[in-house]
């Protein structure tokens, strides 16, 4: 009754509103955290004269309806923050933006919060976290981002892949690691991200070109490794991940504890460490001969948080040994195409967890310096140094003592060193400038017997950015530009003489891009990026054998650098009961460089070799990403998401090679409350299509592998006790143990990709 | 004024530790000069006419493959040709040689003979063979190696002219079924990878 009446009350008001002539006035506005520009949601905005209010929502954007023209004070608050209160002047509909400051320390109760960084951009962001980050355990970094439309993998084997994000990879985008760029050997394309993902509370992708904030590299898009701030009171919390897998009798395991100290506040630190012990890996009809994987990571992180100052102190170590399938690797063409041929590897192998050559020892530090001071006005300094060293070792099946000895050995130093300052300008104004250097050496430790695939070199780049964005109610506009300058140094013996060539590459690039919120529910994003990308340093110096594939690779150290023209618009829709999002992108890119078969074969006594160059040409691809979440009822839930990707050598009218295939994945989860616990559990199965490869290039050694389905399934429940939390999931990977090729793999040549794989994941929070 | 010495401090903390980054590993080390030391760059095969109970009969005449480069690009093999007597027989020794490294490779293939095998294919023994090989060797295991062998000519061989196709197999299994024949077309079955695939011609006379 009494709701009925307020109903009525309130249809009334809106009557006498809406008959007054001119009080048709619509106000919008955002609401923003001064600190990081994070929209707020749920924020109270509220017109004092007319007692009447809105709630902000998931963008932090918020409508009042129906206003008459005339001042009016508005009260702007949120938990935690100051009040904002400001008298306007409404004469027609119009924007608003408003930044709330965090609370001072002082009140009992409010604490000092975390300062986490958050990636302002107008690109949409997809992102990996909570109860779908947790599915994704115990996988890998590119695998495990599979799961958002786009994005799919570059792989060599079951045990290395690449993340690819709209038909680019390694070099053309770029991983953060806990905010500095990764730097390993990732040009080579069985060189998998030197990460471990376990550290990461939050993985997200930026598919558009995020050159001009993060430098050269980032024109095919980012991914952003981020562990959870640190604590900044006295509460300990952690968590330990076990994990069995059938397929390889692996077994993962991850344990990661964070605490604040009593003593000084603001004092919080994290220790984390994970380790895999698998062997070899099961193809549904046979077994792939040394292909275990050994991994150990830790992590260790200190913090100190002020309300004005934040400092952190990062070290993580990682170290794995990977198995490379022995049948991979071919003396000549001959042997090569006898296994394509074939199908599958020659040797008969049985199960076992010891790892032989041919395998891969990768280690990779990082260390790094972090600090933010924030002044006055919202502005902020940001001062962050890395330093990272990556070591890699190949061994190969070798004759006699040489098989001890690794075939190729790298070291990698790299440092980084960034500095930003953002502030807020005016109320419809921030931006930031920056500053980005980097530093590389690189060298071949001697003794290998073998002719280095590239060459010791040394790196610098310097960069400098200002980027400004301009927010007005529901739209936001950003621009940013920025100047990259490059010298390398590289040295190298050819024919045994000493050869040195030095490098200057010089280059501008800029994005415009804008969100506007159509709608409450229905957003569009649009941004549009240049980027570049110097050719890398084995694009221009490569000369030699690739033992893989029986390929003869030659670099070009006369390459220039590649540009690329991203544009890509994003529409979303979030409604009570259904999500939608749709991507379409296209990018050009002019001297895209790519290794191009040639008519030649190069003949030795070990028989003959196909000959690849490296050339340059133009490039175009576009594309279409779609997710889609519906929610039928309370129990049941449908999703979708695909992705196609087109890509065409402009200047051979062909096409590219190894770009994904179009996917489309669909499934349904139940939801149900446990008696026990009373929590929920949920039951999934979902089916994974892709299309064969029809777009394929002129030239590859074996044609694309035909489509394929598969089925998973799933089930999560978490077991609550009074503080604690446990989550138990068993999950069947390839349920109908499905014999298939991936396109992407390279190792399609010479086997099948993994079969059945029942998974066994214990997550405990405490 | 603090906040100033706050900032201060800290840029002072950070340019200091960068210092120390930037220097530990500033420079790439000088390149050092590599060689392949897995090539062969020498292949030779020694003929000796011998009896039924393998006595010499005549002097031994050797056939070379030569690729100096190894695998730099750009060079190419120069390979010798066989020329062998109808109804004869002869003893076939290899030996092999890494002249980039000086380095005989013979020695180590008989320090790991059960990871190594010699096939002779090519039209000289397959299909229509006009040539006919044993092993005489054997590896700790009892398989065969083929680093020494005796080779068959026809009597009245079909054609006067074929080509001889030497494959050094490494890592092979060679316990796999047929993998002790020496004319074994199938041999990538048997695992492993190619460390030589040289075609000689050869004529008979």
């Amino acid at each position: 009754m009494k709701t009925s009446l307020l109903f009525l009350f309130l249809l009334f008001n809106q009557l006498v509103y809406s008959q007054q002539e001119d009080c048709v006035i619509t106000i919008r506005g955002k609401i923003l955290h001064e600190e990081n520009n994070e929209p707020i949601e749920a924020a109270y905005i509220w017109i004092k004269e007319l007692e009447k209010g809105a709630i902000s929502d998931v963008n932090g954007n918020f409508r009042i309806n129906n206003l008459c023209p005339g001042f009016y004070e508005l009260k702007i608050s949120y938990l935690g923050h100051a009040d904002v209160v400001e008298k306007i002047e409404i004469k027609a509909n119009s924007n608003f933006t408003f930044r709330l400051h965090a609370e001072d320390i002082n009140l009992e109760g409010v604490e000092i919060h975390g300062h986490q960084d958050a990636i302002i951009t107008t690109t949409s962001v997809n992102s990996l976290r909570g109860e779908e980050l947790k599915y994704a355990r115990g996988e890998s970094l590119g695998n495990s981002l599979r799961r958002i439309p786009g994005v799919n993998t570059y792989s060599s084997g079951s045990n290395i892949s690449k993340p690819v994000i709209h038909g680019l990879h390694s070099n053309r985008i770029m991983i953060l690691n806990n905010g500095i760029r990764l730097e390993g050997q990732q040009w080579g394309s069985e060189h998998a991200p030197e990460l471990d993902p376990f550290i990461a509370k939050e993985i997200a992708v930026v598919k558009g070109a995020e050159t001009v904030r993060f430098g050269p590299e980032a024109m095919g898009g980012i991914i952003i490794v981020n562990p959870s701030p640190l604590p900044v009171k006295a509460e300990q919390s952690g968590e330990i991940d076990l994990i069995g897998s059938t397929n390889g009798r692996g077994i993962n395991g991850a344990a990661s504890f964070s605490g604040g100290s009593e003593k000084i506040k603001g004092l919080g630190y994290r220790v984390q460490g994970s380790s895999k012990y698998q062997g070899n890996i099961q193809a549904p009809e046979y077994i792939q001969g040394n292909t275990g994987v050994r991994e150990l990571n830790f992590s260790g992180a200190l913090g100190y948080s002020t309300q004005k100052l934040g400092t952190e102190l990062y070290f993580s170590h990682y170290q794995t040994t990977i198995g490379i399938l022995r049948d991979a690797h071919t003396g000549n063409l001959s042997d090569l195409e006898a296994i394509i041929q074939n199908g599958r590897p020659f040797s008969e192998s049985e199960f076992t967890y010891e790892i032989n050559n041919p395998k891969q020892v990768v280690a990779h530090q990082l260390l790094k310096l972090k600090s933010h001071y924030h002044l006055n006005n919202g502005a902020k300094l940001n001062l962050q140094y890395g330093f990272q060293r990556n070591q890699r070792q190949e061994f190969d099946r070798r004759r006699g003592e040489a098989n001890t000895r690794p075939s190729l050995d790298l070291e990698l130093f790299t440092n980084t060193l960034d500095f930003s300052f953002t502030h807020v300008t005016r109320k419809n104004w921030n931006g930031s400038v920056g500053l980005n250097l980097i530093q590389q050496a690189n060298s071949n430790i001697p003794g290998t017997g073998v002719v280095p695939l590239i060459p010791n070199y040394d790196m610098v780049n310097a960069g400098v950015y200002a980027i400004e964005k301009y927010t007005s109610g529901p739209l936001e506009i950003e621009g940013g530009l920025r100047y990259d300058y490059r010298y390398v140094e590289a040295a190298r013996f050819n024919n045994s003489e000493l050869e040195e060539r030095n490098f200057t590459f010089k280059n501008f690039s800029a994005f415009l891009g804008g969100v506007y919120a159509l709608s409450r529910t229905l957003n569009f994003n649009t941004n549009f990026g240049t980027a570049w990308r110097p050719p890398n340093i084995n694009e221009q110096f490569s000369q030699g054998l690739h033992h893989g594939v029986a390929a003869i690779e030659i670099g070009n150290p006369d390459f220039v650098s590649e540009q690329s023209y991203k544009w890509i618009n994003t529409l979303s829709y979030n409604g009570n009961k259904l999500n939608v999002e749709l991507t379409g992108y296209a990018n050009r890119i002019n001297n895209y460089i790519y290794l191009n078969p040639t008519e030649q074969q190069f003949v030795s006594l070990r028989g003959s070799f196909n000959v690849f160059e490296y050339q340059q040409t133009d490039a175009f691809l576009w594309g279409i990403d779609l997710s889609s979440i519906y929610e039928i009822n309370s129990h049941f839930e449908v999703f979708s998401r695909g992705s196609i990707v087109r890509a065409k050598n402009l200047t051979d009218n062909n096409y590219l090679p190894f770009i994904p295939a179009d996917r489309l994945e669909t499934g349904i989860s139940y939801k149900f409350l446990q008696g026990k616990s009373n929590s929920f559990s949920k039951i999934f199965i979902s089916n994974l299509i892709v299309a064969q490869q029809n777009r394929e290039p002129d030239f590859d050694f074996a044609s694309a592998p035909e489509g394929y389905s598969l089925w998973n399934m799933g089930i999560q429940t978490p077991i609550k006790t009074e503080k604690n939390k446990l989550n138990v999931g068993l999950h069947v990977n390839n349920l109908f143990n499905t014999s298939y090729k991936d396109y992407m793999n390279r190792f399609r040549y010479f086997t099948h990709e993994m079969g059945r794989n029942i998974l066994l994941k214990l997550n405990y929070e405490f | 004024m603090k906040i100033n010495s706050t900032i201060k401090t800290t840029f002072k903390a950070f340019f200091f530790v960068a210092i120390l980054g930037f220097n530990a590993a500033c420079n790439s080390e000088d390149p050092t000069l590599e060689n392949e030391e897995e090539l062969i760059t020498d292949v030779t095969l020694k003929f000796t006419e011998v009896d039924e109970a393998g006595v010499a009969l005549a002097s031994t005449f050797e056939v070379t493959a030569i690729d100096s480069e190894g695998l730099e690009v750009g060079g190419s093999p120069t390979i010798g040709t066989i020329n062998l007597t109808a109804g004869t027989r002869y003893l076939v020794e290899i030996e092999l040689f890494n002249s980039i490294e000086n380095e005989d490779i013979t020695e180590e293939i008989v320090e790991e003979d059960d990871e190594h095998q010699f096939y002779f294919l090519g039209s000289a023994f397959v299909d229509t063979p006009i040539l006919t090989y044993v092993y005489d060797d054997a590896d700790g295991n009892g398989n065969p190696i083929g680093l020494r062998g005796f080779i068959r000519v026809a009597e009245a061989p079909i054609v006067n002219n074929a080509m001889f196709r030497l494959v050094l197999r490494h890592d092979l299994n060679k316990a796999f079924n047929g993998a002790n024949n020496p004319n074994f077309v199938d041999f990538v079955n048997a695992g492993g990878e190619t460390d030589l695939d040289i075609m000689f011609p050869v004529f008979v006379n």
